[in-house]
């Protein structure tokens, strides 16, 4: 059964999707059906990554949807995707933001980054801010500082529901390379390309488009400063 | 609507940047075209104006520039540097080499054309032909670039467009030709070398070049109306993102400003005054002559819409992402 000539696992597939020469490669699963919008995975964040008022590496979406009485609401976590293929890194030109090569984590270094804010025009997904203090553009990186001394970043530890399972999915045996294994999983905007690392089990990806062509009443509160969903 | 990130520095930019690499080429293009300024004085002239304008926009707008920056914000005024200690594929470092060369270059050769009676057989000669070879490539790189920058984020899809660079490059080229035909109108003007000084042949060598340069202005403005065409034509025909970001010049917050600022403004009532003035003379080889205020409105309302062109387009492409989630 475990034959790998006949046998083509989701694993192996998934190898060979994603750069195999990386001794790890840290991802997050999201189980969206445990998300309760509290938000605390959003204010241990900002405390342990000290991010400046107005932004947000990490944030919890609302998404109200159906018309009375059959309604529905749903939570959407968000954070950098940790991309395979990031948008942000082929744009910067002091090489700045980079992929680690041990972990793929993307990563930007502050001393370099000059604050031309190309990175964050180039992101697909809004995660990445002017740090005001800095001068520089900051984002998740998985709470780097953490997971190198082999703690798992604040958000996930402090998730009161156990949503967010984060790991490394070259490790078979880890909890995140298991829930890829045994779950239908989806990402945000798989058609931009990008080969998100944050995975999602059971996420709404009702929009206000999806509103127009269904009719049903969708209502998305992004609960940062930037109100229209990125 | 999403958040504006890169404001008026960068539109200025853009623009003072196009406008100067233009004015570099087409000043390199006339004279190497005219032999080295030997084959007539009223294309040296042009050469001159056009040397003599190139750098400055560019400067000015690179250093418009800096004030968008993050980390000059913070009051850490030299971390740009950072941009010259490496080099990758980014446009932006590609462009901030080509825009640090041609700032280089485009001085040294507006230095040769500084002397009021540099002519074409003086000392810096050698030299300033030699530049004109380099000021040509690179004057397209640099206007060129300024697309590709915007055009390199698929998670923009108003600005993820091949043609929008060639568009930029053409709008460059006809904002660099104004700019020369609007400096050159006021210096003589004011006097610096009066048009009917010239006598005979530099006369008629004068008229002649201005011909030529209103002539290739009205042709680059017919590939600009060509290109906004095309841009505007897939991105209506595709689905999707594009489409939708589209919406926002076809029915949405900048319709009017691109219509009307940019379309109208600088491309059709400046190509109809040129075509008055030009087509009797490019069809029936009548004379050409153009009264000095229709001139310099032209040109003034060329560069009006080549800023307009890179304020719809810039802010248009932050105002629109991409759809779905």
């Amino acid at each position: 059964m475990k034959d790998p000539a006949t046998q083509v696992s989701r694993r192996g597939l998934m190898k060979n999707l994603i750069a195999t020469d990386r001794p790890k490669r840290y991802a997050m699963v999201i189980d969206t059906r445990r998300c309760i919008g509290c938000q605390a995975c959003t204010v241990a964040c900002k405390s342990e990554n000290d991010v400046p008022l107005g932004e947000s590496r990490s944030w919890v979406e609302t998404i109200e949807k159906g018309n009375f009485p059959d309604v529905g609401r749903s939570f959407l976590p968000r954070l950098c995707n940790q991309c395979e293929k990031p948008g942000c890194v082929s744009v910067c030109p002091t090489g700045a933001t980079y992929t680690r090569k041990e972990d793929g984590v993307v990563a930007i270094n502050k001393e370099i980054c000059i604050g031309c804010k190309y990175c964050i025009l180039a992101c697909p997904y809004g995660v990445r801010y002017l740090d005001p203090k800095t001068g520089s553009v900051d984002k998740c990186d998985f709470c780097l500082h953490r997971i190198e001394k082999g703690v798992v970043p604040a958000c996930v530890n402090t998730c009161q529901g156990a949503a967010r399972i984060f790991g490394d999915i070259n490790d078979p045996s880890s909890a995140a390379a298991k829930m890829l294994e045994t779950n239908s999983v989806s990402v945000l905007r798989h058609e931009m390309g990008t080969e998100p690392m944050v995975f999602y089990i059971g996420a709404d990806h009702s929009d206000e488009r999806y509103a127009e062509r269904t009719g049903v009443y969708v209502r998305v509160e992004t609960h940062r400063r930037q109100q229209k969903r990125v | 609507m999403l958040e504006i990130h890169w404001g008026l520095p960068v539109i200025i930019y853009l623009f003072l940047g196009g406008l100067g690499a233009g004015a570099g080429v087409v000043s390199a293009s006339v004279f190497l075209r005219s032999h080295a300024g030997d084959a007539s004085e009223g294309a040296f002239d042009i050469a001159r104006w056009g040397a003599l304008i190139a750098p400055i926009p560019v400067i000015a707008g690179t250093g418009a520039l800096v004030f968008e920056l993050g980390s000059f914000a913070v009051g850490d005024m030299f971390r740009w540097i950072n941009l010259f200690l490496t080099i990758n594929l980014s446009p932006m470092s590609l462009g901030s080499w080509f825009l640090a060369l041609f700032i280089g270059v485009s001085l040294c050769y507006a230095y040769t054309f500084l002397k009021s009676d540099a002519h074409s057989g003086d000392k810096h000669q050698a030299f300033r032909k030699m530049l004109a070879w380099v000021m040509v490539p690179l004057g397209i790189g640099v206007a060129l670039y300024t697309g590709i920058l915007l055009g390199a984020m698929p998670a923009r899809p108003f600005w993820n467009s091949p043609i929008l660079a060639m568009l930029f490059l053409i709008s460059a080229l006809s904002t660099g030709v104004a700019s020369i035909l609007l400096v050159r109108c006021v210096a003589h003007a004011l006097g610096h070398k009066k048009a009917d000084e010239y006598t005979g042949e530099g006369a008629q060598g004068t008229e002649e070049s201005k011909y030529i340069l209103a002539a290739t202005d009205m042709l680059l403005i017919s590939f600009e109306v060509l290109v906004v065409f095309l841009f505007i034509m897939y991105a209506h025909l595709t689905i999707g993102g594009v489409e939708n970001a589209i919406d926002v010049i076809l029915g949405g917050s900048l319709t009017s400003l691109f219509w009307f600022g940019f379309v109208v403004i600088g491309l059709i009532i400046p190509i109809l005054i040129e075509m008055k003035y030009v087509l009797p003379r490019l069809l029936r080889q009548e004379h050409y002559s153009i009264p000095h205020a229709v001139e310099l409105a032209a040109c003034m309302l060329v560069i009006v819409g080549g800023f307009m062109l890179r304020y719809v387009v810039v802010i248009a492409g932050q105002l629109t992402g991409p759809v779905g989630i």
